[in-house]
């Protein structure tokens, strides 16, 4: 990989974040490129989640630059908005759906297509719904009218997952996308994210506890430890050891 | 049920589900053929049929106001003074400004709505809590206002000189029977269904039950949103007291007591979880003429008043424990 030579997709540089007294992220720095899983690991409080939610515009920071596309976000429009705007999506772990409403419904969440400026354009959206799932290779889910708390674990973070490439988003934040999933189901989950990633060249964040899945599915590691992020790692370089070292000595 | 393998067969869960999803048409069948059965003619007869048509579509029509905040999670059980308010300041209107100051009588119910959804949403009281104060300020206040006297709709044959607080509207009267007010009734209802099943509001009213912290978290205003709920909640209830005080032919203080009860009931007879997120349209007429229907029919086959609150309150309980699908309800509280 040339890094110096392309620039970055995103860029954080330096960014903190503190609620009242606590300092919960003091220097949080990377980068991200097209194409790319980048995995961010750490232990519990170390700052991860302030990261992710900095970076998908539900806290404002600090201190320090988030760089898009070499545009820099200005403090004041730094929302969730904004970053949907500019091409950012979230996947929470157990945030994501609304349970009782149907696939098209939670694809379109806050997207409704209006006909007649009060009605709901169902067929747009369930035309717009088997498009997705088709593209995701998501051939489990034929019911578009039950609603999605009938569905697996599997097929509804399919669904997240879908609304989060749908709107044609560059990058995806994965917050433990699998953490309440079973085996076969993340698995699925995983093959959901190579195949996206390489069909639409999107750049995901992976947010996990697991580290076998990260070491399967992210390029780079990048590991916080007390409010910073400390160390680096390549796929390639990296061993379990290591890594868990990094993770809970900083080092 | 007995274990018996054709029980067994015939009884499947998806059928389990199905036959759930009808319980509501079902009770109302089985109400009628037993009232039928009790009282022959007296029950089946036009003129008391003509009757129910005309006593359910006030309560049909609180009950959509409750439906729509019972979707979201919430309640409101401040209808039955709004309802008296919206009443009295309907026929006040008509005082005031001619046959048009009716409406006066709807955005009255609106206010109280919006009252209630801005205390909700801003100050985040719950509900239960907020409506129930409205409940008992916005009756006093209908009581301090109208100073404990009504104000009558006339059909000017009477003419009450001493009587000052009286409207003469005939053709208000005569909206107040059948079949006007049962026309009115069935508009109405359309217009909800479509509201309720069409549209980006009423779709929004199921997701806000189902998971409010999901929408916020897409940029959803849920605050305004809800106070939308409460407000147009609240013009059904102004509209029902409309409808009312051309059925009753008054304004008084006493209006509406406790029917908030009856309009929550109705809406649970018709299968709608009072936990959110799901709810029906049409079930809620149903809701809404079994009551009226077991109420008009326990009085004709002369049960006492009394038990016949008894009977709707087991009714209530059976029809509930039947249809509640509690697959969908996460926790019963």
């Amino acid at each position: 990989m040339n890094d110096q030579a392309v620039q970055p997709l995103l860029s954080v540089e330096n960014v903190s974040k503190s609620f009242g007294g606590v300092q919960a992220l003091r220097d949080g720095t990377f980068e991200l490129h097209r194409g790319e899983v980048l995995a961010i690991v750490g232990s519990n409080g170390a700052g991860k989640s302030t990261l992710i939610k900095v970076v998908a515009g539900a806290h404002v920071p600090d201190g320090g630059r988030i760089v898009i596309n070499g545009k820099e976000v200005p403090r004041a429009e730094h929302s969730v908005s904004h970053m949907q705007e500019c091409g950012i999506e979230v996947v929470y772990q157990d945030l994501a759906l609304v349970p009782n409403m149907t696939a098209p419904y939670n694809l379109f969440l806050g997207r409704i297509p209006r006909k007649l400026g009060i009605f709901v354009d169902e067929r747009k959206m369930r035309e717009k719904t088997r498009e997705v799932l088709a593209q995701l290779n998501v051939t489990t889910v034929q019911d578009l009218s039950q609603p999605i708390s009938s569905m697996s674990g599997g097929q509804q973070q399919s669904i997240a997952i879908g609304r989060a490439i749908a709107w044609g988003s560059d990058i995806v934040i994965l917050d433990e996308p699998t953490a309440a999933l079973g085996p076969n189901e993340t698995a699925e989950v995983e093959r959901l994210v190579e195949d996206v990633r390489e069909r639409h060249g999107t750049s995901f964040i992976l947010i996990s506890h697991n580290l076998d899945q990260v070491r399967r599915l992210a390029d780079r590691i990048v590991v916080t430890h007390h409010g910073v992020t400390s160390r680096e790692f390549r796929r390639d370089e990296i061993t379990s050891d290591r890594l868990v070292k990094a993770i809970t000595l900083g080092e | 049920m007995t274990e018996t393998t054709a029980s067994r067969q015939i009884l499947t869960p998806k059928r389990v589900e199905m036959l759930r999803e009808y319980v509501p048409f079902i009770a109302i069948a089985l109400v009628i053929l037993m009232f039928w059965a009790i009282s022959g003619d007296r029950f089946m007869s036009m003129r008391n049929w003509t009757f129910i048509a005309q006593q359910t579509p006030v309560l049909m029509l609180l009950a959509f106001a409750q439906l729509m905040v019972v979707t979201t999670g919430s309640i409101d059980i401040s209808i039955g003074s709004s309802l008296a308010f919206s009443a009295f300041l309907g026929a006040l209107g008509m005082l005031w400004f001619g046959d048009a100051g009716l409406i006066l009588g709807v955005f009255a119910g609106g206010l109280v709505g919006m009252v209630n959804g801005l205390i909700i949403s801003l100050l985040k009281i719950p509900s239960f809590v907020t409506t129930l104060a409205m409940l008992i300020i916005v009756r006093a206040v209908v009581i301090i206002v109208s100073d404990g006297t009504a104000i009558y709709i006339t059909d000017g044959s009477v003419s009450g000189g001493t009587n000052i607080s009286s409207v003469t509207a005939p053709w208000l009267l005569s909206m107040g029977k059948f079949p006007a007010i049962f026309i009115i009734a069935a508009i109405v209802a359309l217009l909800t269904w479509i509201f309720y099943e069409k549209t980006v509001f009423g779709q929004q009213l199921r997701a806000v039950g189902g998971n409010e912290k999901v929408l916020r978290l897409v940029g959803i205003n849920v605050t305004t949103f809800k106070i939308k709920v409460f407000a147009a909640a609240g013009l059904m209830v102004g509209l029902a007291a409309c409808v009312n005080l051309a059925r009753a032919g008054a304004a008084t203080p006493q209006a509406g007591l406790m029917i908030e009860l009856d309009a929550i009931a109705a809406v649970a007879l018709g299968g709608t979880p009072l936990t959110g997120g799901y709810g029906s349209v049409v079930k809620t007429i149903i809701g809404a003429f079994t009551l009226t229907i077991v109420r008009n029919g326990l009085t004709i086959a002369g049960v006492p008043p009394s038990w016949s609150q008894v009977a709707l309150g087991v009714l209530l309980i059976a029809a509930i424990a039947i249809s509640l699908n509690r697959s969908k309800v996460d926790v019963v509280k």
